[in-house]
């Protein structure tokens, strides 16, 4: 009988064990009867005299060094050219596959140029590119005046929404093909070039360069790939072989005939407009606006910041297609050193948003990230660089009014919460 | 403990001597007693100090019972050093104004040993939860931020309590009369958030966390009367200064604390029959705004020998609420106990059903409690 007690008793405590491992403790507030005598209290300032100090420093990323080359045709506004030069071939070329040997290079046969769109406007219509000799000698100081009388040579015009239209892209009587990337939302444009279009210069050893201009029936503005999407030249030439010419390369054999680009960089008038005192983000060369903000210390160092807004009024919309339209980020920097300040890129202390083109509304950025950073840190420098996200891969730039025009001048608005009053009854 | 544990020998010794130490190995912030919504916008909920034994029978016995740290007199009989602690599961609904919700928390409300001084005086020691400061409230409201209306969810909770740490020494003055006292030390941290969330996350969470300490001093004296064979009388008092509230360094808040006074009546007709009842006086009010002065009282009854069957019931006030006059409470309780070893460990268990009721809300608690007492 006693062990059968003792049994009942384990039973029940292991229960009462087993029921108390987790503890339900919240309940829905029946307020302010049952509720704590303090909530959080939320506070929302405009620090309309906040941004000090603000100017505005171009010339951070060149067109040469632009993940893009731009090509437009914006009558009034802009007239951008992509230039690109392929390097030479050579004078011999191996005659078989897997041989060294190589046989003297006796002519071009033709070639087929290959290059990306990797940004349109798709309302635009009948867009058109019209490719151009240049002369060899291009580099990335070459400007549009430069090759003011260059553009006159055009070797082929596409319209490429008629090669789109055509069965699977591919236009049978010309060789040209073009194939849409879905995915990553470009186009891939190959064009067959015969050999008075693509010539063979023997004392160039087959260095070529072009010009590529676009035009549509309106909103004529592309972005073209550079680096691993950077147009491609490749040869098919007529080779020596035991004096007899033969074609390379061929079905027997794939040759590296496929040639790079070098130089590729894009020209352009009229160019960006001189900085003066507003506060100017975006172009080409890009141009990048700082702001000091005065951080309140006593939200610095007891509010906890909730949402916090750069408002900014353009002076000067930012002009071009819809397309163009960009984002700018709103960055902190690591020490400020003027238009020298190292920025600090970390993607969960950066705020974006985005400038649509011919849009004068007030541009509202959301910096939270940045100020909460600021919270943790109070040695940083409460400095703000506006930048493109994509330096100089779009030509339209904005213009915000500065500190200087009162009525319009930049302001921050901070919502926050002040210190909980813990302890208190 | 170990050495106890091989002298007594038996498992059922060494089981219940294994859980004594887990359960007083908790962290003190950890031990806290029921809690109560009644709580939240006073001080808190105050403990009952009261064993598992006196608790059954709804705190009648709480004036006799040594290892019930109401008063001090009652350890002048303890006889053996003895060590007890308890265990309390509560099972809570909370009906306000018909939002409803089922709460369910584990505490660990008491741990005391007391022994004998030579051969008039005994001494205790020990802890209980003097206020019960934990709960967790969620609330869902508005507000206009920037033009627009912002909804949002509040979550408030604070973790943690005020234990009573008591050091208590007794004397039988004769057959007739036991005479005890005792210095108290209030100390006891909640860990404390604020949180807001908003539906818009726009807004980023804000969310603020204080550890709050506490500190107070506390007196109290007693004394038990034999009236005649089998019938005793206990009277008690207590007075506490105040509870200070402090967030790092900084003094946030200082409460006066209540004034206390009871006493007990016991009678046993025979060894197997016991019956008591209680009564007790506080000065919740001095605390301010919101509080009210307190009665509660108790009756109860523990028949049998080697395993008895307890039982009582107790009614009183709650010292915090919103509206004019005090919340009420009403218990009953049911128990039994079982000595093991010869009587040199035992283990009680006790159930107690407690309603609340008062400004707008009731409370419905089903309380599962296991005590376990050690006699080496």
């Amino acid at each position: 009988m006693s062990a059968v007690r003792t049994a009942l008793l384990g039973a029940v405590l292991a229960a009462a064990a087993a029921a108390a491992c987790v503890e339900r403790m919240t309940a829905p507030g029946t307020c302010p009867a049952y509720c704590p005598s303090h909530r959080d209290t939320v506070l929302d300032v405009l620090l309309d005299t906040g941004i000090l100090r603000d100017s505005a420093f171009r010339g951070y990323v060149l067109a040469n060094q632009s993940a893009v080359m731009l090509a437009a045709d914006l009558p009034g506004l802009v007239d951008s050219r992509a230039i690109f030069r392929f390097s030479a071939v050579g004078q011999r070329f191996p005659i078989k596959l897997n041989d060294t040997t190589t046989g003297a290079i006796l002519a071009g046969d033709s070639a087929r140029l290959t290059f990306f769109i990797t940004r349109r406007d798709t309302v635009a219509h009948d867009l058109t590119v019209r490719l151009y000799r240049l002369p060899i000698t291009i580099d990335t100081t070459t400007t549009f005046a430069d090759l003011a009388g260059q553009f006159t040579d055009s070797v082929r015009t596409v319209n490429l929404d008629s090669l789109m239209a055509k069965a699977n892209g591919k236009d049978t009587a010309t060789g040209d093909s073009i194939g849409v990337d879905t995915t990553n939302h470009r186009l891939f444009v190959s064009l067959k070039l015969d050999s008075s279009q693509a010539r063979y210069v023997f004392a160039d050893s087959g260095k070529v360069a072009y010009g590529l201009r676009v035009s549509a029936d309106s909103l004529a503005s592309v972005a073209l790939g550079k680096g691993d999407l950077s147009p491609l030249l490749r040869w098919y030439i007529v080779v020596d072989s035991l004096d007899t010419a033969v074609k390379r390369p061929d079905s027997t054999m794939t040759g590296p005939s496929a040639r790079g680009t070098p130089v590729a960089t894009f020209v352009f008038a009229p160019p960006a407009p001189a900085l003066d005192s507003t506060l100017a983000v975006g172009g080409v060369p890009s141009a990048r606006s700082i702001l000091r903000v005065a951080f309140p210390r006593g939200i610095r160092d007891s509010g906890q910041i909730i949402r916090g807004t750069l408002i900014l009024v353009p002076a000067v919309a930012a002009r071009g297609v819809p397309a163009d339209s960009f984002v700018i980020e709103a960055h902190t920097v690591f020490a400020d050193f003027g238009a020298k300040s190292p920025i600090v890129f970390d993607v969960t202390r950066t705020d974006t948003t985005v400038i649509h083109v011919d849009s004068t509304d007030t541009i509202q950025i959301e910096i939270t990230n940045l100020l909460k950073f600021w919270q943790t840190d109070t040695t940083l420098a409460t400095t703000i660089v506006l930048k493109a996200k994509y330096e100089a891969q779009a030509l339209p730039e904005i213009r915000f009014y500065p500190s200087a025009a009162a009525a319009y001048r930049p302001a921050v608005r901070i919502t926050y919460v002040p210190r909980f009053p813990f302890g208190k009854p | 403990m170990i050495e106890a544990v091989r002298r007594l020998g038996g498992w059922a010794v060494r089981w219940l001597a294994g859980t004594a130490m887990l359960l007083t190995s908790y962290p003190p912030n950890r031990l806290t007693a029921q809690d109560s919504q009644y709580g939240i916008r006073g001080l808190g909920t105050p403990g009952r100090w009261e064993s598992v034994r006196a608790r059954s029978t709804g705190g009648a016995f709480g004036p006799f019972d040594p290892l019930s740290p109401l008063m001090e007199a009652q350890l002048a009989d303890v006889g053996h050093i003895t060590g007890g602690a308890m265990a309390g599961t509560s099972y809570r609904d909370v009906d306000a104004g018909g939002a409803t919700a089922s709460l369910r928390a584990t505490r660990f409300p008491l741990l005391q040993l007391a022994g004998p001084l030579g051969a008039r005086f005994a001494l205790a020691g020990g802890f209980t939860t003097y206020l019960d400061r934990s709960w967790d409230v969620t609330i869902r409201d508005s507000t206009v931020l920037r033009g627009v209306n912002q909804p949002y969810t509040d979550e408030l909770t604070s973790n943690g309590s005020v234990a009573d740490l008591r050091l208590a020494a007794a004397s039988r003055l004769s057959r007739r009369i036991a005479l005890g006292a005792a210095v108290h030390v209030l100390v006891g941290s909640t860990r404390e958030t604020a949180e807001r969330r908003f539906d818009d996350t726009t807004y980023t969470l804000a969310q603020q966390t204080a550890e709050v300490r506490y500190d107070g001093v506390g007196v109290s004296g007693s004394a038990l009367v034999g009236l005649a064979p089998g019938l005793t009388l206990a009277a008690w008092a207590r007075s506490d200064s105040r509870l200070r509230a402090k967030v790092g360094e900084a003094t946030t808040a200082e409460t006066d604390l209540p004034r206390m006074a009871g006493g007990g009546l016991r009678f046993a007709p025979s060894p197997s029959v016991r019956l008591a009842a209680a009564v007790a006086w506080r000065s919740w009010s001095d605390a301010g705004a919101g509080a009210f002065d307190t009665w509660s009282w108790s009756a109860g009854a523990e028949v049998g020998g080697r395993a008895p069957i307890r039982f009582g019931v107790r009614g009183g006030q709650m010292p915090f609420g919103p509206g004019t006059t005090a919340p009420t409470e009403f218990a009953v309780a049911v128990g039994t106990g079982r000595a093991f070893s010869e009587g040199r460990a035992l283990l009680d268990l006790g159930l107690e059903r407690l309603e609340r009721s008062g400004g707008g809300l009731k409370e419905h608690v089903w309380t599962v409690l296991v005590g376990m007492t050690i006699r080496p």
